[in-house]
């Protein structure tokens, strides 16, 4: 009771100092101007203090629903972001396309690859256009660096190919613009070297120059660039193989465009 | 008879105050104020409420009369008022209230009185000074006021007490 009383009495106290010192100043404020000035400012301190006190108890507790509202839009953001990645990668695609100079009478589908086997004999490649993007199978797979290889299976949304560094896969190729036909194919000893074979003992061929694929072929355009002669060698005395390096640089394949013919099964049919 | 004296030689300090302020500015650098002791000679059991209404009331006599500005002597004397129980009980010791006497500078001594005068003079200064610079002085002179303020002060109230409480 005593101690409920003298807080109480502390309570008046402190209440009436502060109507006392409250009056003082009134006082004061009217009887001069600078003290009035004085007054004035301390109070709008005092006054934008508390409610910049308040502001930010208030944006304290408000930081969770605004913290959860930046969460939705970060969302939405970074769905925006990987629509408009989409849309780059495709216009990239398609600019790389126009600027490949790729003879007209193929359909070309640019792709990116999805996964890519380089450790095997018979390695593969996945891209991530299928029937429904219009990929058929034995369409080309090209680069405008290179031949990369040639789908084999098609899925609806993905497509299964062989890449170059398959020992099943065999180009035509060409030595030069108008040089000797020969198949290319790979020597299993990296990822960035084949082999021209059956190149006639009589024929020699120059280091340095440029092979491209023939046109020999329903499955691949001509004259696409895949490497260059590196030197040839004789092999069992009878014939020449040719080293030759390739242009595309397996390691860092991402994307590629799908060549189809559309007259493949015309000229398959009349050759048979 | 006691009391007559007592009140007579307080309204006549009140009077020297408002004197001292009018007539005898020694320099804008010293403030002499007997304020301070007038306040710790009020008698021993009373309130801060009522200290405090005193103080004010005090204050606002001493500035009505004086050229000073209204409001500034009740706004320094009021904190003075509101710790002037809590001075008396540190600085004299609890004893003193339960035994029902009075303050007496002949009993307590020049010491003791000088500290609790130099802790009121001292609140009621650095509050007058503050309010009265208003802003506009810096530190340093402030500070200078205050302290020739104290060693002006602080002799000037233990003599107004030694009238008052003897």
């Amino acid at each position: 009771m005593a101690r409920a009383g003298k807080f109480y009495l502390g309570l008046v106290t402190a209440v009436i100092f502060i109507l006392l010192e409250i009056a003082a100043i009134s006082l004061l404020g009217r009887s001069s101007t600078l003290q009035n000035i004085w007054i004035n400012r301390f109070s709008h301190n005092v006054m934008a203090f508390t409610w910049g006190s308040l502001n930010k108890i208030q944006s304290y507790f408000g930081l969770k629903e605004q913290n959860e509202i930046l969460a939705g839009k970060n969302y939405e953001l970074f769905k925006e972001l990987q629509h408009y990645k989409e849309l780059e990668k495709a216009v990239q695609a398609m600019a790389k396309l126009d600027s490949a100079n790729l003879p007209s009478h193929f359909n070309y589908i640019p792709a990116e690859v999805t996964a890519m086997g380089t450790n095997s004999r018979h390695n593969y490649i996945i891209l991530d256009k299928g029937s429904e993007h219009g990929v058929k199978p034995q369409s080309a797979i090209i680069t405008p660096n290179g031949v990369v290889g040639m789908v084999y299976a098609v899925d609806k949304r993905y497509s299964y190919g062989l890449s170059l560094m398959n020992e099943k896969v065999s180009v035509s190729a060409r030595i030069g613009r108008e040089g000797l036909v020969a198949p290319l194919t790979w020597d299993g000893k990296g990822s960035d070297h084949a082999i021209l074979k059956d190149i006639p003992l009589h024929l020699t061929v120059a280091e340095g120059d440029t092979i491209r694929t023939s046109g020999i072929s329903t499955v691949y355009p001509p004259d696409i660039p895949i490497g260059i002669t590196m030197g040839s060698r004789l092999i069992d005395g009878a014939v020449n193989v040719v080293d030759v390096k390739l242009f595309v640089d397996f390691a860092s394949l991402r994307y590629v465009i799908i060549a189809e013919n559309p007259d493949r099964l015309i000229i398959e049919e009349m050759e048979k | 008879m006691k009391n007559y004296r007592y009140i007579l030689i307080y309204v006549l300090m009140v009077v020297v105050q408002i004197f001292l302020v009018n007539f005898f500015p020694l320099s804008r650098y010293v403030l002499i104020t007997l304020l301070p002791a007038l306040l710790l000679a009020l008698p021993l059991d009373t309130r801060a409420i009522v200290s405090m209404l005193i103080a004010f009331a005090l204050g606002f006599v001493i500035d009505f009369f004086s050229n000073g500005m209204l409001g500034l002597t009740s706004l320094a004397l009021v904190p003075a008022a509101l710790v002037r129980g809590e001075v008396i009980r540190s600085v004299f010791g609890d004893e003193l209230g339960a035994r029902g006497d009075e303050l007496s500078l002949q009993r307590l001594g020049v010491p003791k009185m000088v500290l609790a005068l130099l802790i009121l003079s001292s609140i009621f200064l650095l509050v007058y000074i503050w309010a009265d610079s208003a802003g506009t002085v810096a530190f340093w002179p402030s500070a200078l006021r205050f302290l020739l303020s104290i060693l002006v002060s602080v002799p000037a109230c233990v003599f107004v007490f030694r009238l008052l409480r003897p």
